[in-house]
């Protein structure tokens, strides 16, 4: 007589966390046992699965660094992506959000250290990715502050536009993103790394997406301004001969989408 | 909760009994300029859930075809409970494409917060069951709108399973009033790899609840000793025992709208067409065979 097995109970909970973690740390023993391995074996069901979840991220990973993965190679940005998506998977279903960490993850990975850049690269790549899916919204219109006296203007604060982002690099990456994207091995065999740092508005406008370099003042007035501080202790604080000229140039480049009053927010 | 009867069955945009194509990136801006000649397209949610050039090319195609989304991130069988989060985010889409249809999985791919990125088959149990007819409750009532939900393709079954996955499906429409997807393919990917009858799997579907069929490629693995596996990987055309299992669906259901899937090496525009003028030849036939039908019964 064939002994007989009891049949595993597991309630969905146990048994969603035993699929969790053989899909991500590979770790099949406990999934496979509630599985029936007729015809192939449990842990090759699994593996179905886990190929088509990594093959899932990894694409997304792709589309979000494609200039990191030129620099690379394809095997080792798979490699590195499959190293990232283990220690940090995605939190939701909107793959768009997916890849916030991997500059920092990249930047500590060993194996890159020979290409100092790269996680600068990936850096500006993610602001382009999150400036490329950020919300629609009509930049701030200069007309709406000239009826403003004096002491509203000191009390101002911008609420940055949701496609624009700021970024501070060591080395040239938008140099070198534009000529990795273009493929143009002259402009890139042309850029000397130690031209840096660059200070980068990372922006779209009218479905472009652009890194524009600014002079590193203009950009703390525009750092000043996206971190909440009021228009009158940013442009206070501006290191520029001309800081209501740098404030006209963002407010004109559509890195605002609002205002409000600093004791508006205390109110809340 | 059952809000069939409460809720509109389709939004302004409704989707007809007629062969649609699944929308992809490529063919955003060729659809855009050259409008083909194409009954309604289908798009996946969580493509379209920030703003950009991506969303306004849907802007513009909605204006001159009906749409349907189709979800793949609502992880209706966690056990955790639904990401409110993500829901909100449908809606969001919901209320910017204003689809004829909203559609979701039978599956799970949530579970202690990460997202493991692919529909997971779920142990068919009460427990379950009750699990996912909580979450289409929640859902509909969210959306304030019905969603059909998509039968899945599997490659595994787990041993406490208790329920047909038929009825299962039967039960979560009954329960909750939801509409079904139903996914020819994925019945036979799925009676192929688990020894299932797929006309068994029809029969069991209450044809009222069919809101829209799922056409699509999969592939087959060779597993030695003269098995097989079959993956849904979207990436072929439709088979030819998918074409005649779609024949017979359409025989149980009526003429339904249905579209043609295809997400792997995704062809040019021309070849899905051609597969949904297969489908629509066939929806056609079935419609004359029902209007015949109709007038045999009127002259008795």
């Amino acid at each position: 007589m064939k002994p007989h097995t009891p049949t595993l109970m597991p309630t969905l909970i146990e048994l969603q966390h035993a699929i969790r973690q053989s899909l991500q740390g590979g770790v099949d023993e406990a999934a496979s046992a509630f599985v029936i391995s007729e015809g192939l074996d449990a842990g090759e069901r699994l593996g179905i699965y886990r190929n088509t979840s990594a093959g899932v991220l990894v694409t997304a990973l792709q589309l979000a660094f494609p200039a990191v993965q030129h620099v690379v190679g394809p095997e080792f940005f798979e490699g590195a992506a499959r190293l990232f998506m283990a220690e940090a998977p995605p939190r939701s279903a909107w793959l768009d959000a997916y890849g916030a960490d991997f500059p920092q993850f990249l930047a500590q990975l060993a194996q890159a250290a020979s290409v100092p850049y790269l996680p600068d690269l990936a850096r500006l790549e993610w602001k382009v990715n999150l400036v490329l899916h950020a919300a629609d919204a009509e930049p701030l219109e200069i007309a709406r502050l000239a009826t403003l006296g004096e002491a509203e203007l000191e009390d101002l604060r911008f609420e940055p536009h949701p496609a624009a982002q700021l970024l501070r690099c060591g080395f040239p990456a938008d140099a070198i993103w534009h000529a990795v994207l273009e493929r143009n091995e002259g402009a890139m065999a042309a850029i000397d790394l130690a031209d840096g740092p660059v200070w980068l508005l990372v922006q779209r406008t009218r479905g472009d997406v652009r890194a524009v370099r600014l002079s590193e003042p203009e950009w703390r007035v525009a750092a000043a301004l996206f971190s909440g501080q009021s228009l009158g202790a940013a442009l206070a604080a501006a290191s520029c001969g001309e800081p209501h000229a740098v404030l006209a140039a963002h407010l004109a480049r559509g890195c605002f989408a609002n205002f409000s009053w600093a004791h508006e927010t205390l109110a809340l | 909760m059952n809000v069939s009867g409460v809720m509109p069955q389709a939004a302004p945009g409704r989707i007809p009994a007629k062969a649609g194509v699944g929308l992809r990136f490529r063919h955003h801006q060729s659809v855009a300029q050259a409008r083909p000649d194409v009954a309604w397209f289908e798009v996946h949610t969580e493509n379209y859930m920030g703003g950009g050039t991506v969303p306004r090319y849907l802007d513009t195609i909605r204006r001159d075809y009906p749409i349907s989304l189709h979800g793949v991130g609502l992880s209706l069988g966690s056990a955790d409970g639904l990401d409110a989060a993500h829901l909100e985010r449908v809606r969001n889409v919901i209320n910017r494409v204003e689809p004829g249809l909203v559609s979701e999985h039978l599956s799970w791919s949530v579970s202690g917060g990460t997202y493991l990125a692919d529909l997971l088959p779920l142990p068919l149990t009460e427990e379950a069951l009750a699990i996912v007819c909580r979450h289409v409750d929640q859902v509909q009532a969210h959306l304030k709108r019905r969603i059909l939900i998509e039968n899945p393709s599997t490659y595994l079954r787990f041993r406490h399973s208790t329920i047909p996955e038929w009825e299962f499906l039967a039960h979560v429409a009954q329960r909750t009033g939801c509409g079904i997807l139903c996914d020819v393919n994925n019945i036979y990917v799925s009676a192929s790899n688990h020894g299932w009858d797929a006309r068994t799997y029809l029969a069991a579907l209450p044809p009222a609840a069919i809101g829209e069929i799922h056409l699509a490629g999969h592939s087959v693995r060779e597993l030695g000793q003269g098995r097989t596996l079959r993956i849904d990987d979207h990436g072929s055309r439709v088979a030819p025992p998918v074409w005649a299992l779609y024949r017979e669906a359409l025989e149980r259901f009526g003429p339904v709208p249905t579209l043609i899937e295809w997400d792997t090496n995704v062809p040019a525009l021309d070849v899905l067409m051609e597969e949904a003028a297969i489908a629509e030849a066939i929806l056609e036939e079935h419609a004359n065979e029902a209007a015949y039908a109709n007038v045999d019964a009127n002259a008795d």
